[in-house]
C-alpha cells in the first residue's frame, strides 16, 4: 500500500487494511444471460483498481450494482465491513460510492459551481462568490483545473468530466468509479485525468477505472482485475504484468468453446478493395494507410481492441463517411460512383454494432423494421405492398427461429439475440455481395451466438463478409483471413490458418509488431 | 403630438404593459421549471373574474387581488396535476386549460356584465412623482404597477440567487441531474407551476381591478398568448420580459389612442397590431437566437430550458 495513506484526509478516518468496498460472490442475471457470475472483489483506499474487459464482459453491470442502479441476484456488497443493499443511486452516494458515467449528468446552462453544489447549497439564499470559492478550493486540492464560473455548456468533455468528479468529491465520496472515462477525451485530457486520479488516490480515495484499453490500464492502475464473460478471469498487480500482449491474451481469452462447421468455398470476384485509406481525427490518425482486399466467398475478420479505427473503417465502407484520402472500391465501382445510386438488392448489406439504434427502430414493429432497408423491394410506384412485406417478415421469423415468432411485436420487445437474427435475416434478403457485420454476437447468449455464426458462414457462400470483432474466438472460428487494427494501422493481415501469425495476435492488438 | 400627449401615452403604456409583465414573469418561472403552460390566457380570464367578484362582494381591492392570484395558482395546479401526476401532454393540457378558463369566465361572468368595482386607484408617490417626465410616466400609477417594478427583480433573485431557484432551473434543464443531486424535480416543478400560476393570476386580476374597474367579457383579450410569446422573446430572462411587456403595452395603448382620434384606418386592422407584433417579435427572437448560436459557445444562451415540455417519467 502506498505510504501516502497516512495523509491528512479528514473524511477517510483511520486507514487500516479493511477494504472500503467488498463484493462477495455477486451474481446478476438478465433473463438467460448471466452478466456477472459470482464476482468477488475488494476495493482498497489509496489504490487505483482497473477493471479490464471487452464490451459485454459485464463491467458496466458490475459497477451499476455498486452505484445502486441494480440489486445483485446473489451475493452482497459490503461498505466498510457493513453489508449494504442499495436500491437507489442516492443511497450509494450516501454510502460514499460515486460514479462518473460516460454520459454526464450535468445542467449545461448552469455554471460549474452551480452544478457542483446543486443539492448541497447549504442555505436558501445563494452566495455565488462563496460558491465559486468553495469549488475553486476543492478543485485546487485535487489538482483539477477548472473555472468555477464557466458555463458547463461551454466546456470541453474533459472539463465536464472534472465537474462530475468535483460533484463526487464535494459529496465526500470515498470510492470513485469511472466508466470508460477516456472514451470522450483527447490524449492531453487523458493525461490530465490520469494525473488527477493519481492525486486523488494519493489522498486516500479508492479509484475504480473501467476500461478496455490496455496501455491506459497499465499506465494508471495499481491493480488489475480482468473480467471476461461475466467472470473474474484473473486479478493481479499491474507490476506483475509482463507485457500488454500478456494482458490482451488474458482479456480476450483463447479457449475455443464452440466449433462450427466450415465448408471450403472457392473465392469469387473482388467485392471490396481498400487502398491506402487514411483519416485524421482531432487526436491523431484514426485510419492510417489501410489497404486490403475482400473476395466473394471469404470472411475477413477485422480484429482489434475497441476504438482502434474499426468504426471509421466500417462507416467509410458503408457510406456514412466519404474517404478523405486513399481509394475505396465497392463491387468494382469507386466510392463516389457506388453511393451515387446504389441498389438496395444484390449489393451491400450492413449489420451494425448498435442493434437497437442503427439497425432497427425501437418502437416500430418487425414488418416496418424489415421495410427500413428493403422497402424498395416492396414498393410499386408510391405504393407500399404491406401484405407482401408482412409475409416476408413472417418468413424471416420462421426461417431464423426469431422468438417469440410474432411480427407485430416492436423491436424493443425482442431480446438482443432474436433481434440480431431478424436483422441478419433481413439483410440477407437483400442478396448482398458484400456484408459488413460489426460485433455481431456482442451481448448474445451462447445459443444465439452460434446461430449468428452459422448464418454468417452460410452467407459467405454468396458474399464477401467483413467481420469486425473484438472477440478472438469469433474471429478465428469464422475468418478465412485476419486483419489486426491498432490505432488505425494494419498490424497484420494473414490467413487464419497461419499458426505462427495467430500466435502473435495478442501482441499485434497491443500495438507490438 | 404634444409633449403632454406623449407622456400620457407612455403612462398608458406602463399600465397596459403591467398585466402582460406579471403573466410573462409567471410563465418564465413555469417554463424555467420545465413545464410549458399554454393555459395563461385561461388563467388570466378566470382570475380577472375571481378578483372582480371578490372585490365586488367585499369591497377590498387587496382581497380581490389575493383571490385572483389564488385562482391563478389553483388553475395552474390543475395543469400541474395533469402533467406531473398523470404525465399528460403539456401542450394539450395547456390548450384545454385556456379553453376551460375562458369558457368558465364567460359562463360565470355574464350576469355581472356592466357592473363596476372600486379596485385600485392611481396615487402619486411622494418625491418620485415630481421627477420631470419619469415621475409622470412611472410614479402616478396604482399600487399594482409599483409592485410590478419590483416583481422582475424578485423573480430574478428567486431563480438565480436562491437554492430553490437553482433546483427549479435544474429541474427544467436536466431533471436527472437534479434528482442525482438529491433534489426532487417533481416537487420543484410543481412549485414552479403554482408560483407561475399565481403571477399570471395577479396579471388577470389587474385587468378587472385596476385597468377597467368594470366587468365585461373577453377582458384578457389575448394577453395570455402575448405573454407566452414574450417568454421566448425574453430568452426566459425576467429583465428582458420588462422590455417586451412595455413594447406590447405601448402598441396596445397606441392603437387605442389612434382609434379614439378617429383615424380612417379600420379599427379591426388596428386591433390586430399587437398580434402582428407578436409574430414579428418571434421571428426576430429566432433570428437573434440563431446568430447567438453561430457566435459560438461563449455567446449567452438564448435557448429554451433543455427539458421544457418533457414530462419526468417515474423511475422503475
Amino acid at each position: 500500500m502506498r505510504n501516502s495513506l497516512d495523509l491528512h484526509d479528514p473524511d477517510i478516518g483511520p486507514v487500516d487494511v479493511l477494504p472500503l468496498v467488498r463484493l462477495a460472490g455477486v451474481t446478476k442475471r438478465f433473463g438467460h444471460v448471466v452478466a456477472n457470475d459470482c464476482i468477488s472483489l475488494s476495493i482498497m483506499p489509496g489504490r487505483i483498481k482497473a477493471l479490464l474487459g471487452e464490451n459485454g464482459a459485464g463491467k458496466s453491470t458490475l459497477m451499476a450494482m455498486l452505484a445502486g442502479r441494480f440489486m445483485p441476484d446473489e451475493g452482497h456488497i459490503e461498505v466498510a465491513g457493513k453489508r449494504m443493499a442499495f436500491s437507489s443511486s442516492r443511497q450509494a452516494i450516501a454510502a460514499g460510492i460515486g460514479m462518473v458515467y460516460q454520459h454526464f449528468m450535468l445542467v449545461e446552462d448552469m455554471s460549474v459551481a452551480e452544478n457542483v453544489l446543486l443539492g448541497q447549497e447549504g442555505g436558501f439564499v445563494l452566495d455565488p462568490k462563496a460558491m465559486r470559492a468553495t469549488v475553486a478550493e476543492l478543485a485546487a486540492r485535487f489538482g483539477l483545473a477548472i473555472d468555477p464560473a464557466a458555463r458547463v455548456g461551454d466546456l470541453s468533455m474533459g472539463e465536464r468530466q472534472r465537474v462530475e468528479i468535483l460533484k463526487l468529491l464535494h459529496r465526500k465520496s470515498h470510492v470513485l468509479i469511472f466508466d470508460e472515462p477516456t472514451a470522450v477525451l483527447t490524449p492531453g485530457e487523458t493525461e490530465a485525468l490520469f494525473e488527477a486520479l493519481r492525486n486523488m488516490s494519493a489522498q486516500g480515495k479508492a479509484i475504480v477505472f473501467i476500461s478496455h484499453k490496455l496501455e491506459e490500464v497499465l499506465s494508471v492502475a495499481d491493480e488489475i482485475a480482468v473480467l471476461r464473460k461475466g467472470r473474474i478471469e484473473g486479478e493481479f498487480l499491474a507490476s506483475e504484468v509482463s507485457s500488454p500482449a500478456d494482458l490482451a491474451r488474458r482479456m480476450v481469452g483463447r479457449d475455443v468453446l464452440l466449433t462450427v462447421e466450415r465448408e471450403p468455398v472457392e473465392p469469387g470476384p473482388l467485392v471490396l478493395s481498400v487502398r491506402n485509406l487514411s483519416m485524421q481525427g482531432a487526436g491523431g490518425a484514426l485510419l492510417d494507410d489501410v489497404s486490403f482486399d475482400l473476395r466473394q466467398g471469404e470472411v475477413l475478420g477485422v480484429l482489434g481492441v475497441g476504438g482502434n479505427g474499426q468504426q471509421q473503417l466500417v462507416e467509410t465502407v458503408c457510406g456514412l463517411i466519404r474517404p478523405e484520402s486513399g481509394q475505396l472500391d465497392l463491387l468494382g465501382h469507386n466510392w463516389d460512383k457506388f453511393y451515387e445510386h446504389h441498389d438496395w438488392d444484390g449489393a451491400l448489406a450492413w449489420v451494425p454494432e448498435d442493434r437497437s439504434g442503427l439497425a432497427t427502430c425501437r418502437a416500430l414493429d418487425l414488418t416496418d423494421n424489415l421495410l427500413l432497408t428493403t422497402r424498395e423491394g416492396f414498393s410499386r410506384g408510391i405504393w407500399l405492398d404491406r401484405a407482401r412485406a408482412r409475409k416476408a417478415a413472417q418468413e424471416i421469423v420462421l426461417a431464423h427461429n426469431v422468438q417469440p415468432g410474432r411480427i407485430d411485436l416492436q423491436a424493443w420487445q425482442l431480446s438482443g439475440g432474436n433481434l440480431q437474427k431478424f436483422v441478419l435475416g433481413r439483410e440477407m434478403r437483400r442478396h448482398p455481395r458484400l456484408l459488413v457485420a460489426e460485433q455481431p454476437t456482442q451481448g448474445l447468449d451462447i445459443a444465439a451466438t452460434e446461430a449468428v455464426w452459422q448464418l454468417l458462414l452460410k452467407a459467405r457462400q454468396s458474399t464477401g463478409v467483413l467481420l469486425v470483432t473484438g472477440d478472438l474466438t469469433e474471429a478465428l472460428l469464422l475468418s478465412d483471413r485476419i486483419l489486426v487494427l491498432y490505432r488505425g494501422r494494419v498490424m497484420g493481415l494473414f490467413p487464419a490458418s497461419d499458426k505462427a501469425q495467430v500466435e502473435r495476435i495478442g501482441s499485434m492488438m497491443a500495438g507490438l509488431s | 403630438m404634444s409633449p403632454e400627449l406623449i407622456i400620457a401615452l407612455l403612462a398608458a403604456t406602463v399600465q397596459a404593459g403591467t398585466p402582460i409583465l406579471y403573466a410573462t414573469l409567471g410563465e418564465i418561472i413555469s417554463e424555467r421549471a420545465g413545464v410549458l403552460n399554454l393555459g395563461v390566457e385561461g388563467i388570466m380570464a378566470l382570475s380577472s373574474f375571481a378578483g372582480f367578484m371578490a372585490c365586488h362582494l367585499t369591497g377590498s381591492a387587496w382581497l380581490g387581488l389575493a383571490v385572483g392570484g389564488l385562482a391563478g395558482a389553483l388553475l395552474a395546479g390543475l395543469h400541474g396535476v395533469v402533467c406531473q401526476v398523470f404525465l399528460g401532454n403539456q401542450v394539450v393540457s395547456g390548450l384545454a386549460l385556456t379553453i376551460f378558463g375562458v369558457g368558465l369566465c364567460n359562463f360565470l361572468g355574464t350576469p355581472y356584465i356592466g357592473q363596476s368595482t372600486d379596485g385600485f386607484h392611481q396615487f402619486a408617490v411622494p418625491l418620485l412623482a415630481d421627477i420631470p417626465l419619469l415621475g409622470a410616466i412611472f410614479f402616478r400609477q396604482d399600487a399594482l404597477v409599483y409592485l410590478s417594478y419590483l416583481a422582475p427583480v424578485a423573480v430574478w433573485f428567486l431563480l438565480w440567487r436562491t437554492s430553490f431557484g437553482l433546483g427549479l432551473r435544474a429541474a427544467g434543464e436536466m431533471p436527472d441531474a437534479a434528482s442525482a443531486a438529491g433534489r426532487n424535480p417533481q416537487r420543484l416543478r410543481f412549485s414552479g407551476v403554482l408560483l407561475g400560476g399565481l403571477l399570471c393570476g395577479l396579471g388577470g386580476a389587474y385587468l378587472s381591478l385596476a385597468h377597467t374597474h368594470l366587468w365585461t367579457t373577453g377582458l384578457s383579450g389575448g394577453r395570455g398568448w402575448v405573454a407566452v410569446a414574450l417568454v421566448i422573446f425574453a430568452f426566459w430572462r425576467p429583465g428582458r420580459a420588462v422590455a417586451g411587456a412595455y413594447l406590447f403595452g405601448g402598441v396596445m395603448a397606441f392603437q387605442l389612442r389612434l382609434q379614439a382620434s378617429g383615424t380612417n384606418v379600420p379599427s379591426s386592422l388596428l386591433l390586430m397590431l399587437p398580434y402582428v407584433l407578436t409574430i414579428v417579435v418571434l421571428v426576430f427572437s429566432a433570428a437573434r437566437a440563431r446568430s447567438a448560436r453561430k457566435n459560438g459557445p461563449t455567446a449567452r444562451n438564448s435557448a429554451a430550458p433543455a427539458a421544457l415540455g418533457v414530462n419526468i417519467e417515474p423511475v422503475g
